[in-house]
């Protein structure tokens, strides 16, 4: 049997797996999904991703037999669960919709806790774990806990959703498309989020979605999908981008995967670079030397935190005459921190007027700056690596591997 | 598309619901309709005071025939109402299970034909052709006629569940019968008590009609005043009929505001 996953990253603890998993819907001439054998590595957010009627949803609901499989073998844990009691099998993995699904009749509290009820737990710890769940999404459980669905904005929706699928703790959730139906600030702050719960939490998690940003941002690994959930490639994001295995793929990232690529690297991976920089009180003197050694015309001016203040050139000394620093010059405006991506700082880098992105820390102190020639090396550095490993991985696997792709 | 798609699509334009209330009536709200209906029966009742009644007025219109006539008339309505919803929700709800899907469309012709020939129809049969008369007759008549709105008020009800919040409640490990009891019925309750408070309606209405076939009810003050062409006898029949029928519609609706989930 081949595997797909056998480059892959982690220590290997295959959490689901797909045995040539087929659907066939009545009436249908063509398979659904045709033959699927697929590792989901334990604790991994993988994306299932694939133009619209490829077979992903229908992949997905698969796995807790929404849709029963036509043949094949779903394994989850180790256990073969291709013909077990649904019932039971559903209350072990979390799940969350796009529409959500919240019980309107419900409050958010037994909305939460429709699993751990499900499963027979008393009210008392019902009750506990349905705080810390609303916790956990930012969700205030006294303010939250008695309303109903319909008093609550679309995003806090989603966050109580992703707090029920999360309800008796499951080792895996199913996310199909789960924030497509909310605004884009909304996703991509609700998106944010929830990499940080799962940096929390640590599930094993099958996200499907149709949107190859959102699988680049949230997936560990990403399965692009074609015609009959066929695996074009199945790999993790910077592999993909950077060395895409056939044209379908190529033309499914689309144009842009340098930029795209930047997404996946954060500012505190590069190595910052160092400017000279002056506290706010340092006279003329000191400010005229610190402008003979930088490259810029302006130095940045701190004040007595070690926060940026202003930027001040040459001709704003002169212009100045005996004004104190932080009255002279512009103020900074292009910062970010360094769990910002590069394409963050390439976005702040563009506006900026010296061409520099300045990094601070959580409290705004001055850390170090990125300009477009570190953005450059880090493109290429990610190329050189990407390309290395996919010729590393085509001459280990090349014999059992030749099937694999399509 | 589908037979079944068009037959869903043929039940819904039929269905019979009350207007959605935003929010539950003020007090005053829920007082007034008691007050002017206790106002009507006054006025009425100091109407025929001042009369002078012949004898055949006076042994429809005194106060131990009235009763008897509004005891019987409010069995009627409530003895075939309570029939009618034990045949028609289950009825219901089995029809919306995907195993019927088959039957459905034919089932919901027959259904509709049913409703299209007249009680009074019906009890004329039932007395002719079985010399069936008298309550259980009237019972049967009056459950007939009322089904189709409940049925169709629960199928619709069930159907307009949202699908997502059923795939919700499925995908969470909710047996068919736990999404059914937990997820389904409740969400819709507000429309299957439309449909009940429908056959209520009818079936206060129609249960006059019972008086033809010796069944009792209101139905006799007003044929005996027709019978012996006494005009204020007939007027108190008509008047304690709607009087009966409002007041049991003001119940119906009270049921429907307490019983309504939360939330919707």
């Amino acid at each position: 049997m081949t595997s797909p996953t056998n480059a892959t990253s982690h220590d290997g603890r295959v959490m689901i797996r797909l045995e040539e998993l087929t659907k066939k819907f009545p009436g249908q001439k063509q398979n659904a999904v045709d033959s699927l054998t697929l590792d989901i590595p334990e604790g991994d957010i993988v994306v299932l991703v694939g133009p619209s009627g490829c077979g992903k949803t229908t992949t997905m609901k698969m796995m807790n037999r929404i849709i029963e499989p036509s043949s094949g073998r779903i394994i989850l844990d180790g256990e073969d669960v291709t013909s077990s009691d649904p019932d039971q099998l559903r209350r072990r993995i979390g799940y969350v919709i796009q529409q959500i699904g919240l019980f309107p009749h419900q409050s958010i509290g037994e909305n939460v806790g429709t699993v751990p009820k499900l499963l027979g737990w008393d009210s008392k710890r019902i009750s506990t774990r349905v705080d810390e769940l609303l916790e956990m999404v930012n969700m205030e459980p006294s303010q939250f806990r008695n309303r109903y669905p319909k008093q609550l904005s679309g995003g806090q929706k989603q966050r109580v959703g992703v707090a029920r699928a999360l309800g008796a703790d499951p080792d895996v959730m199913l996310m199909d498309e789960p924030f497509g139906a909310i605004d884009p600030i909304t996703r991509d702050r609700l998106q944010n989020e929830f990499l940080r719960l799962q940096s929390e939490v640590r599930k094993t998690i099958v996200f499907v979605t149709h949107d190859i940003d959102e699988a680049i941002k949230m997936g560990d690994r990403i399965a692009i999908l074609q015609d009959g959930s066929h695996i074009a490639q199945y790999d993790t994001p910077e592999q993909i981008l950077t060395a895409p295995a056939n044209d379908f793929v190529a033309d499914f990232i689309g144009k842009g995967a340098s930029l795209k690529r930047l997404n996946l690297s954060r500012v505190a991976d590069i190595g910052l670079k160092q400017l000279p920089t002056v506290q706010l009180g340092t006279d003329r003197e000191g400010v005229m030397a610190a402008l003979r050694q930088t490259e810029l015309s302006a130095v940045l001016v701190l004040d007595g935190e070690g926060r940026p203040l202003r930027w001040v050139g040459a001709e704003d000394l002169q212009r100045g005459g005996g004004r104190p620093l932080d009255e002279l010059g512009l103020a900074p405006e292009a910062a970010v921190e360094a769990r910002a991506t590069l394409s963050d700082a390439l976005n702040e880098l563009i506006t900026a007027r010296y061409s520099i992105t300045i990094v601070v820390d959580s409290r705004g102190v001055y850390q170090g700056v990125v300009d477009i020639d570190q953005i450059n090396d880090a493109i290429r550095t990610m190329r050189s690596t990407a390309v290395a490993k996919a010729r590393e991985s085509l001459t280990d696997d090349s014999m059992a591997e030749q099937g694999r792709l399509p | 598309m589908t037979s079944a798609a068009e037959a869903r699509k043929h039940d819904k334009d039929q269905v019979v619901s009350t207007p959605a209330r935003t929010s539950r009536r003020t007090l005053t709200g829920y007082l007034a309709l008691p007050v002017i209906l206790a106002a009507v029966c006054l006025a009425m009742y100091l109407w025929i005071s001042s009369l002078e009644l012949d004898s055949i007025e006076a042994r429809s219109l005194n106060a131990s025939s009235l009763a008897i006539a509004t005891w019987e008339h409010v069995q009627l309505t409530a003895v075939s109402t309570v029939i009618t919803l034990l045949i028609a929700v289950p009825a219901g709800i089995i029809l919306t299970r995907p195993f019927t899907g088959r039957v459905r469309p034919y089932l919901l012709t027959l259904l509709n034909l049913g409703q299209a020939v007249p009680t009074i129809a019906i009890l004329v049969l039932l007395a002719v052709a079985w010399l069936f008369l008298g309550f259980q007759a009237a019972i049967v008549g009056l459950v007939l006629y009322a089904i189709v709105p409940v049925l169709l008020n629960t199928m619709v009800g069930l159907e307009q569940v949202d699908d997502s919040i059923l795939e919700a409640a499925r995908g969470m490990g909710y047996s068919k019968m736990g999404a059914l009891r937990k997820i389904e019925l409740p969400l819709s309750v507000p429309i299957i008590l439309a449909g009940v408070r429908t056959a209520l309606i009818i079936n206060v209405g129609t249960a006059t009609l019972a008086a033809y076939i010796n069944a009792g009810g209101l139905g006799e003050i007003i044929v005996a005043g027709l019978s012996t062409n006494r005009v204020t006898v007939q007027i108190v029949g008509a008047a304690l009929t709607a009087v009966l029928a409002l007041l049991i519609d003001y119940i119906a609706g009270l049921a429907e505001d307490m019983l309504r989930p939360e939330g919707l």
